[in-house]
């Protein structure tokens, strides 16, 4: 609430027309502090970090050894392997844990402002709603990295910490280097944020429909739900590449060698389409939404 | 009022656009290629003629066969493996696990959709033609990788891979009779130009040839041979083979099944580069922490056998089966004698298989096996009718 304010009272100064050129900017640093200074935002960030942590302690504590292919992907590698533990953690974290803290994110960019009262104080600075709706899209969009990043990062540094580490064994079976590996790691965090775009999108437009945040935060994550139960539903298959999630798990294709980026090229233009729809739609809603609170 | 209704205005434009995008894009691309007209025997020649000898490309295939929507290839092989650990006699595991092993890959052939990248290096001519073939599968893939004196296989799932030594003489006779069936193709690959050779090397007077629509493959310009069967009494509609127009390679080969609107079965690259792959993509030694296993080289009459023989189970050279009729209707009859027995045993098999008069009856959109009650097993793509007719004789 209180740094809410803060936000707003900052727009609104920064409003002047003659400094009209920095509003965007300004508004978009003053909603990532915003963000990044939310109790709520780090405890999310903390949980992702827990899943390879757990993860890897769990492995580690484990006496059994898994035989190949048991468990989630990779899982087995992790004892020979600590770098294996950010790509398992990946895979584990991508159907329900990322969509819900994104979903969360996404659900609160206006819902949560008109809820706390204190959209319209944004609206008075002539930011413009589109303005101020590209920067509530830009944050999210920022937290998706921060999100993908941290698991990958946690899952290092804690395979790292209880694992020998190595060369690392791609899925063609050739071997790269630790330095490659960590840089494919990067990239894998940049895929899977890519791929979280277009349902970041969904988040925006359904916070737009609702003065209730939790209201738009639940309904963006059972959007992600169904949509994932449409993916694996053998009768809906022709609709599957046209499902945000259809390739969510698609960074597979960054473990093979050579890099197969085919997927990737379809991955973006998809995210495209959907930021495209359903950013058209929240511009439509929140341009025309009376705003009373 | 008015005011509101344009900033509504994208919310309906974007998707409008959107939806012309992917109805107009597929159709740009399939869109009337007209290329110079060419006789059929001329595009027979231009793949005869191709020079192309390195390329990388993906390849996919999609098999629409009326089997039922299962992972056929893995719950074939683990069951099978099982049952024959359990039962099979010391000295004939060779020949059985030879004939599981073509059965799983025929079943998996059979099923669902596959997505592979082909690398094949044949441009040294003096030495061996190099090839890499990498099935993607979710979160795995498997590699087959010859450098032309070795070959690799590497599973990811199981982290497994096994190790074969080609020696030198072995190569050579195998070149040499590789070199009589065909000269310019790529060594022992499924690939479309394989795949289409097969074709090609049936085509006698059953069967129609003409040159179809022309149209585009892997975005590129391609002819189409289409071989219509002149029988009647065959599963099979038409085959049809994408030729590149600028270099002659077949792009992808397109089988049609009677009374079926998808293809039964399709072959073809969604990309190729006839660029020379990488050399390193062809070096291969097993990560460490896998588990290798030697493979012995396979009997030699196999060498030069099609991997995607699908009709006729592997047997012993003795054990020839009897084929009657030619061409499209031609019926593969196996004895009794030279059926493995895990076929019959096997309760995938069982359950795929239907009761038939006078037997059990495996069907898809192309080929009915029909497994008589006395043993004897009889294939081809004809209607059951005429395998239980043969049987009958």
């Amino acid at each position: 609430m209180s740094s809410n304010s803060v936000a707003s009272s900052k727009v609104s100064g920064n409003g002047v027309p003659s400094r009209r050129r920095s509003a965007g900017p300004a508004l978009l640093g003053s909603e990532l502090t915003v963000l990044f200074r939310r109790r709520r935002t780090w405890a999310m960030l903390v949980a992702i970090a827990l899943i390879p942590i757990l993860l890897a302690v769990a492995v580690r504590l484990s006496s059994e050894t898994l035989a190949p292919g048991e468990g989630p992907p990779f899982l087995d590698r992790v004892t020979q392997n600590g770098l294996f533990v950010a790509f398992t953690a990946m895979i584990v974290a991508i159907p329900l844990f990322l969509p819900l803290t994104i979903g969360v994110v996404a659900g609160d960019t206006i819902a949560g402002e008109a809820g706390q009262g204190t959209l319209r104080y944004l609206l008075v600075a002539p930011a413009g709603r589109l303005r101020l709706l590209l920067v509530k899209y830009a944050g999210v969009a920022v937290f998706c990295l921060a999100a993908t990043l941290t698991l990958a990062v946690a899952g290092t540094l804690i395979g790292a910490a209880l694992f020998p580490v190595g060369p690392v064994t791609l899925l063609s079976g050739d071997v790269i280097s630790v330095p490659e590996s960590l840089l494919r790691s990067g990239l894998i965090s940049l895929y899977v944020t890519v791929s979280l775009l277009g349902f970041a999108a969904i988040g925006l437009f359904i916070s737009t429909l609702t003065d209730v945040p939790v209201g738009a935060m639940a309904a963006t994550v059972v959007v992600s739900v169904v949509v994932q139960i449409l993916d694996v539903l053998p009768q809906l298959s022709w609709l599957d590449p046209w499902l945000f999630s259809h390739y969510w798990l698609g960074f597979a294709d960054l473990l093979r060698q050579p890099m197969d980026l085919g997927s990737f090229g379809d991955n973006v233009l998809l995210q495209l389409g959907y930021i495209a729809v359903f950013g058209t739609l929240a511009y439509g809603r929140f341009s025309t939404k009376d705003i009373l609170s | 009022m008015s005011r509101n209704s344009t900033k509504w205005l994208p919310a309906i434009v974007v998707p409008v656009v959107i939806a012309a995008g992917v109805i107009a894009v597929p159709l740009q691309a399939g869109a009337a290629v007209d290329l110079p007209d060419k006789t059929p025997e001329q595009v027979l020649l231009m793949v005869s003629d191709s020079t192309i000898s390195a390329f990388s490309g993906t390849v996919e295939k999609t098999a629409e066969l009326g089997l039922p929507d299962i992972d056929l290839s893995a719950g074939m092989s683990e069951s099978m493996s099982d049952s024959m650990a359990e039962s099979a006699p010391e000295g004939k595991t060779e020949p059985g696990a030879a004939a599981t092993g073509a059965l799983a890959s025929v079943m998996e052939l059979f099923s669902g959709s596959h997505t592979a990248r082909i690398h094949v290096d044949g441009s040294d001519s003096d030495g061996p033609a190099k090839a890499r073939v990498q099935i993607q599968d979710r979160m795995a893939e498997r590699n087959v990788v010859s450098n032309g004196t070795d070959v690799w296989t590497y599973d990811s799932k199981t982290n497994t891979a096994s190790h074969l030594t080609i020696p030198a003489d072995a190569r050579a006779i195998a070149e040499a009779k590789f070199a009589e069936i065909v000269d310019s193709a790529p060594a022992g690959l499924s690939t479309p130009s394989q795949v289409a050779e097969r074709f090609l090397s049936e085509i006698d007077p059953s069967t129609t040839v003409s040159v179809g629509t022309d149209g585009t493959v892997a975005g590129r310009t391609a002819y189409e041979l289409v071989l219509t069967p002149k029988t009647t009494r065959t599963l099979v509609e038409s085959v049809s083979i994408s030729v590149d127009s600028e270099t002659g390679v077949p792009l992808q080969v397109t089988v049609r099944a009677d009374g079926q609107e998808d293809p039964a079965l399709q072959v073809g690259f969604t990309a190729v580069d006839f660029s020379t792959p990488s050399a390193d993509l062809f070096d291969f030694s097993p990560p460490a922490g896998t588990t290798v296993e030697e493979v012995a080289l396979p009997v030699m009459p196999e060498m030069t056998e099609m991997p995607a023989d699908q009709a006729k189970p592997e047997i012993p050279a003795e054990k020839l089966p009897l084929v009657t009729g030619s061409g499209w209707d031609a019926i593969v009859e196996v004895p009794a004698a030279s059926v493995p027995s895990e076929l019959n045993a096997n309760p995938l098999m069982s359950e795929l298989a239907t009761a038939v008069d006078g037997g059990r009856l495996f069907s898809t959109a192309l080929v009915n096996v029909f497994l008589a009650d006395d043993g004897r097993v009889f294939a081809g793509s004809v209607p059951v009718e005429m395998l239980q007719a043969a049987a009958a004789q």
